[in-house]
């Protein structure tokens, strides 16, 4: 009989839990935004582990917009808010993420700031019509839907801009690749590339994965080309410049993408080292010291600990997420819509759309091509990619003579 | 009447409860009353139960360590995930689809098993430890390097994602399957022969067991229900990528086995529960700046509890308060699954060699416990 | 001649993991323990190397031996000591549990940007077509040094025949008058010094570090130990050049390269199908 009471008192104590969950969800298929008294803005990104130092920049960058925002009023008077969840960089997290932040009241979001998770909260997000902007996912899936936008090139546009301007320039030349296999940013560029890609040159590829920062072999294999090809971030490939420079090779120029912005400002590396010359393919320069990008980074350095939490084109290109949506609103608001602080993520999502794949709509901001003290210009196209122009960024000349 | 109350209830009270948490939470999805972050994290407690479940298999039963359960968990989503993908042109996105990448994916996983068990019977401890990690990280590194047309390469799988709002009862489902299947086998003959290898192998070679086959058995039954976690993980996502089966997932899965009391299958899954929850509690309570923190609470709570339980310096303390009456009491709040008083009952054989065979080490001095005669349940 | 240079160079990263997995099997002998934190003892020993360069570059490397080893001594304290006597697993899960700690604090006080650490440029030795760099030589001439330097300590010294006895029977030794406790703490400090100067040399190959910097070659250094037998100390020494020449031939065919890691792991399985204990491990008898 003992047994019985104790199954009775437990099933007892579910279902008083299970109530106690109802009457906290309840409302649950309403608008959880319905109590909100700011614009919230969503995010996941990496704030832990190897990936980190791309979310934290983000994370700063953004907030940094959003303070300004705050500072100059809002949206007529209505703040934004920014909360950002810690993926890990790790897809299984996402969902559980997303959906927290949904439930809390989340408008309009930044996605994710890399792909993998990024893929996740695609699919996700087209579910609650959730509007996002993402600084760097740069998947090209990632705005298959028509919810989802990207404030970066997508893989296939980074690799195809890569080739022609190898076909362009290099023609000829012994071109090799270096890789991070297990990569999705960097094997999606690498497949474009090769793609597009003369065929009358000659291709030798090397490919690392992991954490891996010895690179030995890998150089032996590439010092016998002309020009490295790296689509790949700047940690490893400042690791392959240095250890390249006590091999004997022929290498005369190491190109990369976004990426490779940032490689100029780890600490404790002198790029000047390195004797190729090195350049890469992106959409903002963080070691700009003119124009409307050297504004922006001042501002960043000053508010955050520059070596702690370094600035790259991931914080750049979040700062221009926050202001494209901010402007997009003002933009719909001038058109007569009505946007209250607790309007649903799905209702300004479609306002959001209209307004990103309107001809109209053009975004100034820092990250794509700037003249002088202007801005850049960016637009959308109705597939979510970004429009604007790219521009090589030369961090050093070639200087072996 | 009275064959109910002959029935044993406490062998049957994770059955019971783990079946009642389902059917509440179920009417409660039904009727809309179920936020979605919870779904998630239920469908997530759900695959851990399993994985942790079937690990405890070979770890607290067989006694062989492993590091490489993600790995067939891996093999699971992977193949189960990319059948269901074909499959759901087909027979469209429902029960068959989701029956038959099951079943592909729980025998391939099964068989990888097999593949790993024949090491196990030549190497001991550290020796096998090492050998299942290696396993696990070749799997993932093969999945990782297959063409975009196969298994998606470094991108990782698309697979279908189920009804988000109801499959986490389908989970529960396959908990309970899996519970019925080890339990079952525990508490039946070949489980005797399971626990007498891990308590003395030679003397149970000596008794005429047949170790081999129930190594392999032990290894095959646990590697299929990864394979069928994976499966489940693999309808959870849009696209699953191999690196989240890295040797960090199978340490996890060792962390709630070892966490929940080795050879404790309700101990397991409270464990498992627990950590899984807690896990993604602190990811979303800890964000942005404070993210940082998440891993070193984490990790603080895994080192103070392992050392309060495990110490030999806090035995006094630990008989006096009981910490099963602790997580009882937690677990009554939380509606957890499992009775905690039930871990030291019929699933731990008294034993003189505890698990300190595990990693083939002599390193005990003190902690020979002599037999103390338990309960007695004609068990 | 390529070959060559890539056995060099397989050599080169082999001594590093020679290094640290002479610490692993140092630990594993005495304590019997899987020591999961020793990779981030590696990172710690880069960081101070960090902090102190600015000093001096030996006095950098003293000082983050010196730090190592102390912070060794205290997570054997403060994480391991409380576990002893009871099972392995416990004390494998509180391993765990400090490499998660030592990461996250390292997040903390020094953020996750990687940093350059440039300690000196040495510069390459040429034979012909052949460079060797000087950091190659160092770094074998070093851990060769360190392994026999380690065997004679265990083989003659007192304290070494003291470790020789915990390993094989403690409470044997400890009625035989040795303080158990202390020669595992010595073992501890040993064993992280030496993680200590794994990130010396590893800075010298490859001059970045971050907080998740010592997983990778932690768990190679595992690897190694247990190719060449863990536990024993010229076993290490074998399994870490081993590993290292496998991995950089592996890593220079480009078709193989990203299954690196996979045929790294398959000859380990391998190998210890056809000897169960590793190259130089010591069989066990097992008695009823």
């Amino acid at each position: 009989m003992k047994t019985f009471k104790k199954i009775a008192s437990l099933v007892l104590a579910l279902v008083m839990i299970a109530s106690c969950a109802m009457l906290a969800s309840c409302g649950g298929a309403k608008n959880p935004a319905e109590n909100n008294t700011a614009y919230k803005i969503g995010l996941t990104g990496p704030l832990t582990g190897a990936a980190s130092i791309y979310g934290i920049a983000v994370k700063n960058a953004a907030q940094l917009a959003v303070d300004e925002i705050n500072v100059a009023g809002g949206l007529d008077g209505v703040m934004f808010e920014l909360v950002m969840h810690d993926d890990k960089h790790d897809p299984a997290q996402v969902a559980n993420l997303y959906a927290d932040l949904y439930e809390k009241g989340m408008q309009v979001s930044l996605g994710t700031v890399t792909t993998k998770p990024g893929l996740e909260f695609t699919g996700l997000s087209v579910d609650d019509n959730v509007f996002f902007l993402t600084p760097s996912a740069t998947g090209d899936d990632i705005p298959k839907n028509d919810n989802g936008f990207q404030m970066c090139f997508a893989d296939s546009n980074q690799g195809t801009a890569a080739a022609l301007f190898f076909n362009e320039n290099y023609m000829g030349k012994k071109v090799g690749i270096f890789v991070k296999a297990d990569d999705e940013y960097s094997t999606g560029i690498n497949k474009n590339f090769k793609e597009n890609l003369d065929a009358s040159f000659e291709v030798v590829e090397a490919s690392f994965t992991g954490d891996a920062s010895t690179f030995d072999s890998q150089i032996q294999t590439l010092k016998d080309c002309e020009i490295v090809f790296m689509p790949i971030y700047y940690t490893p490939a400042s690791q392959f410049m240095t250890q390249a420079n006590s091999v004997e090779n022929s290498i005369s120029v190491y190109y990369g993408c976004d990426g490779f912005d940032g490689i100029d400002g780890i600490e404790g590396f002198d790029i000047n080292t390195v004797p190729q010359e090195v350049s890469y393919l992106s959409h903002f320069n963080s070691n700009a010291t003119e124009g409307a990008a050297a504004e922006f980074i001042a501002k960043y350095n000053d508010k955050y600990d520059e070596e702690k939490e370094p600035l790259n084109q991931f914080g750049a290109s979040a700062y221009d997420c926050v202001y494209a949506i901010y402007e997009a609103m003002k933009t719909a608001k001038s058109a007569g819509k009505e946007i209250p602080a607790n309007i649903s993520a799905s209702d300004l999502c479609e306002m959001l759309k209209d307004v990103f794949t309107s001809d109209s709509f053009e975004f100034r901001g820092i990250t794509g091509k700037t003249e002088g003290n202007e801005k850049s210009v960016i637009s959308w196209n109705a597939d979510g990619t970004v429009q604007k122009e790219a521009i090589k960024y030369i961090v050093k000349e070639n200087t072996a003579g | 009447m009275s064959k109910l109350a002959n029935i044993k209830w406490k062998h049957y009270i994770n059955y019971i409860v783990v079946g009642i948490f389902t059917i509440v939470t179920s009417i409660l999805a039904f009727s809309g009353g179920l936020q979605q972050s919870l779904i998630y994290k239920l469908e997530e407690v759900a695959i851990n139960i399993i994985l942790a479940v079937s690990l405890s298999l070979v770890v607290g039963f067989l006694g062989e360590l492993s590091l490489g359960h993600a790995g067939f968990m891996c093999v699971g989503a992977y193949l189960g995930g990319k059948a269901a993908a074909l499959l759901v042109p087909v027979l469209g996105n429902g029960i068959p689809t989701l029956l038959i990448s099951l079943l592909i994916g729980g025998i391939c996983a099964g068989l990888c098993g097999f593949i790993i068990g024949i090491p196990a019977l030549r190497l001991k401890g550290d020796y096998l430890a090492i050998t299942t990690l290696a396993f696990g990280e070749i799997v993932r590194t093969i999945f990782q390097n297959t063409s975009a047309e196969t298994f998606g390469g470094a991108i990782g799988l698309k697979t279908p994602r189920f009804d988000k709002h109801y499959f986490f009862i389908i989970c529960f489902i396959i908990v309970l399957l899996t519970l019925a299947v080890v339990q079952n086998l525990i508490r039946s003959k070949h489980g005797r022969a399971i626990t007498a290898i891990r308590d003395n192998e030679i003397a149970a070679r000596a008794t005429g067991i047949n170790v081999t086959s129930y190594k392999l058995i032990g290894f095959i039954v646990s590697a299929i229900f990864a394979g069928l976690a994976g499966v489940l993980f693999s309808y959870t996502q849009n696209n699953v990528s191999s690196s989240t089966f890295d040797y960090n997932y199978s340490i996890e899965i060792l962390v709630m086995v070892v966490l929940g009391g080795m050879g404790s299958i309700n101990g397991t899954i409270i464990s498992a529960a627990l950590i899984t929850y807690l896990n993604k509690q602190l990811a979303t309570v800890l964000t942005g700046d404070l993210a940082v923190l998440k891993d070193l609470v984490y990790a603080l709570i895994l080192i103070v509890i392992v050392i309060y339980n495990n110490s030999p310096a806090f035995k006094n303390f630990r008989d006096k308060y009981n910490l099963a009456n602790l997580i009882k009491l937690i677990t009554r709040n939380r509606a957890s699954k499992g009775d905690a008083d039930d871990t030291r009952r019929w699933d731990v054989v008294p034993t003189k060699i505890k698990m300190d065979a595990l990693l083939s080490t002599d390193f005990v001095v003190n902690d020979v416990e002599p037999d103390k005669p338990k309960e007695k349940d004609n068990e | 001649m390529n070959l060559l240079i890539t056995f060099v160079n397989g050599l080169s990263l082999g001594g590093i993991y020679a290094m640290i997995a002479l610490g692993y099997t140092m630990v594993y002998g005495i304590a019997k323990m899987l020591n999961f934190a020793h990779g981030d003892i590696i990172m710690v020993g880069g960081y101070t190397i960090l902090l102190f360069l600015s000093v001096n570059p030996i006095a950098a490397i003293i000082a983050s031996v010196i730090f190592c080893m102390a912070v060794g001594i205290v997570i054997e304290k403060v994480a391991y000591k409380p576990l002893r006597g009871a099972s392995p697993l416990a004390v494998l899960i509180t391993a765990i549990g400090v490499s998660y700690l030592l990461q996250s604090i390292a997040q903390m006080i020094f953020g996750s940007a990687p940093k350059f650490v440039v300690i000196a440029n040495l510069g390459t030795l040429k034979f012909g077509e052949l460079a060797i760099g000087y950091n190659t030589i160092i770094t074998l001439a070093c851990s060769v040094v360190v392994m026999i330097v380690l065997n004679l300590f265990v083989k003659f010294s007192k304290t070494g025949r003291a470790m020789v006895a915990v390993s094989e029977d403690k409470g044997a030794a400890q009625l035989m008058g040795i303080n158990v406790n202390s020669i595992i703490m010595i073992t501890f400090a040993i064993g992280s010094a030496l993680a200590s100067l794994a990130s010396l040399f590893f800075l010298l190959k490859a001059p970045t570090i971050n907080p998740t910097f010592g997983s990778l070659p932690g768990i190679k250094a595992f690897t190694a130990a247990v190719i060449g037998g863990i536990g024993s100390i010229p076993g290490a020494m074998v399994g870490g050049l081993l590993l290292g020449v496998i991995e950089c031939f592996a890593q220079s065919v480009p078709a193989v390269s990203p299954y690196t890691d996979a045929i790294e792991f398959s000859i380990l399985i391998i190998l210890l199908l056809v000897k169960p204990t590793g190259l130089l491990g010591k069989k066990r008898r097992e008695k009823v």
